[in-house]
């Protein structure tokens, strides 16, 4: 392999994968590299790190450039300081200008440790990534104070490492032309794994990203009845969307009434559903910036000031106990 | 078992939960300026303080150190942290530590932690309530070249070796790392603890370090502000369309209606 010189430039993907297959939200952070790529005229590289990956490799060729296969039975297990020398060695192997990571909790870990690394300057969580026509540096936009404000930020050191949030981008479309595989060993050593893994807890399985439509119940549902209505309307809803699942806002995580893997909002998932029930939600930052890529967003609360009405599409002032099961039985009814 | 020292960072924001409108954007356009809201201990922060005081209650020797820089910081919120059980309380304060950058910010608190001396274990909240950027706490690791664990949601020591559940997507996960290790803490260790009026009173006269950019010997080069080009509201707001009825179950069969017609279902 031939180490790219002059002013060949490489934005490079980190691939996401799930069941043995590119993840969904790959797809839009290969856009998102597309569109760099293009601009410098730079080619799309993406990396697929993890041990007997073969496919996720050439299902990738079909939307980049160059296929970065690195293959090590040591990258089996997600490890921050494992992978980030894994990427450092690639980094030192080809010209690399952007990386491209997803926000993931794994990433969130990622990130920090391989800029340091590499000496990348880094910025996570952002929806819109573009470069200064005039000086080339780049440019990240990012949710910041709770979603309240959009904060644009100049990076100005090459190379840049920056986490994209899911559904912030569209997905790329496979392209006529195929990209090159290279495998590419790194040498890892047990020795610099630090953390010991002892036990990988999987609790309740859930893709709330994945999920068509959602409801969520917040503060106003108080107890298991509440919750069980919610599961009734999330039932109904099933007669309509393929996938529905049931979500919450921290206060029901908080009181234990749901675990949470099912929290939605700035320390939980960020969702993009269809259609988005918020049930006893008052709304507040911290919850609404979790939902805001909903395409439709419906509100059930008691109360008229509640802030989520002013981020809902649709609203409905009223006791959930009584607008919840009439719902329910009407979209039943429906179907 | 001998004694545990753990340090914990704390970096002080305007309080998130504060109304919204209470935020507002300087003239300048590069700032946000938080009006007639008081200043808090970042909530992530209390959680990873709440963590070191349950380490600390399994022996009466472990010790604490609480650490915080910034501009401008205010004694009474960040003694909250002494009255809450914490020994030590350092605070990082220079003109020169306006709106830096992440691995600037972490610079400055891995070179108090040098001074500070020997320790186990260092805590920080995963991220902050303001900027949002979850990284100065494994940026403090690699500077100190220290194992790092993040998003914990409960951290335990146990013969020279730290015990974390890390969460991961499908659950959490538990590891174990050697100390001294930095961990950064999630909120589902638990909020910090109740403190009573009498307990604040009991601290506020107690002696507080504080050091600036020299005292650390800190080199200016280092000290990068975040380069922000532009500020603006983040517009979340949509129109809402109330669903009439005469009853709460009308409003709710009517919410239906209104969702096949315009053909959401």
């Amino acid at each position: 392999m031939a180490k790219f010189i002059e002013k060949h430039k490489r934005i490079l993907i980190l691939a996401e994968m799930e069941d043995r297959k590119l993840a969904s939200i790959t797809f839009e952070l290969l856009r998102a590299g597309r569109e760099i790529a293009n601009k410098v005229a730079g080619s799309l590289c993406v990396a697929v790190l993890g041990h007997e990956i073969g496919d996720v490799s050439h299902e990738a060729a079909y939307f980049a450039d160059e296929i970065y296969s690195l293959n090590h039975s040591l990258l089996a297990n997600f490890d921050p300081q494992l992978y980030s020398s894994a990427l450092k060695q690639l980094y030192e192997h080809i010209d690399l200008k952007v990386i491209f990571m997803s926000q993931t909790l794994d990433n969130l870990s990622l990130a920090p440790v391989t800029a340091f690394k590499i000496g990348a300057q880094v910025i996570t969580d952002c929806i819109r990534v573009t470069f200064e026509a005039e000086t080339g540096y780049l440019l990240c936009t990012k949710p910041v104070y709770g979603a309240k404000f959009l904060s644009t930020f100049k990076l100005e050191k090459e190379p840049y490492l920056v986490t994209l949030r899911p559904k912030a981008f569209e997905p790329i479309k496979p392209s006529s032309k195929l990209g090159e595989i290279i495998n590419f060993d790194p040498v890892i050593e047990r020795k610099i794994l630090k953390v010991e893994a002892i036990e990988n807890v999987k609790q309740e399985s859930i893709s709330l990203n994945k999920a068509n439509a959602i409801v969520s119940g917040g503060r106003g549902i108080k107890n298991s009845e509440g919750l069980d209505q919610l599961k009734e309307l999330a039932k109904a809803l099933r007669r309509h969307f393929i996938k529905v699942e049931l979500g919450a806002s921290r206060p029901l995580v908080d009181a234990r009434l749901v675990p949470s893997s099912r929290q939605i909002g700035l320390t939980g998932e960020k969702v993009a559903p269809e259609l988005y029930i918020a049930v006893g939600i008052s709304g507040s930052l911290q919850h609404v910036t979790g939902i805001l890529g909903a395409k439709k967003i419906i509100a059930i609360n008691s109360d008229p000031k509640a802030h989520i009405f002013q981020v809902a599409d649709y609203g409905v002032i009223g006791n959930f106990e009584e607008v919840v099961p009439a719902l329910a039985k009407k979209l039943e009814d429906l179907s | 078992m001998r004694q545990i020292h753990i340090i914990v960072c704390v970096k002080q924001v305007p309080d998130p939960e504060g109304p919204a409108e209470s935020f507002k954007i300087d003239p300048g356009g590069k700032e946000i300026i938080p009006v007639g809201l008081p200043p808090v201990i970042n909530p992530f922060d209390e959680n990873a303080l709440e963590a070191a005081l349950c380490i600390k209650g399994t022996h009466p020797a472990n010790r604490i150190t609480v650490i915080s820089m910034g501009q401008k910081l205010s004694q009474p919120v960040l003694r909250k942290s002494l009255a809450a059980g914490a020994d030590d309380l350092i605070l990082l304060v220079d003109q020169k530590f306006k709106l830096l950058d992440s691995p600037s910010t972490a610079y400055v608190l891995s070179n108090a932690i040098k001074i500070i001396g020997a320790y186990d274990l260092i805590l920080t909240g995963r991220q902050a309530g303001d900027w949002d950027f979850g990284i100065t706490g494994l940026l403090i690791a690699e500077m100190l070249q220290l194992p790092s664990i993040n998003l914990a949601q409960k951290v335990e020591i146990k013969n020279e070796a730290v015990f974390v559940e890390r969460l991961t997507r499908y659950g959490y996960e538990l590891v174990k790392a050697p100390v001294p290790v930095v961990v950064t803490v999630s909120g589902e260790v638990g909020e910090l603890r109740y403190i009573s009026v009498r307990s604040l009173q009991a601290v506020s006269g107690k002696p507080i370090k504080v050091y600036n950019a020299e005292d650390l010997q800190l080199d200016p080069q280092k000290l990068i502000t975040r380069k922000i080009i532009e500020l603006s509201a983040f517009h979340a707001q949509r129109e809402c369309k109330f669903i009439e009825g005469e009853s709460f179950q009308q409003r709710g069969e009517n919410l239906a209606l209104t969702l096949r017609k315009d053909k959401i279902i």
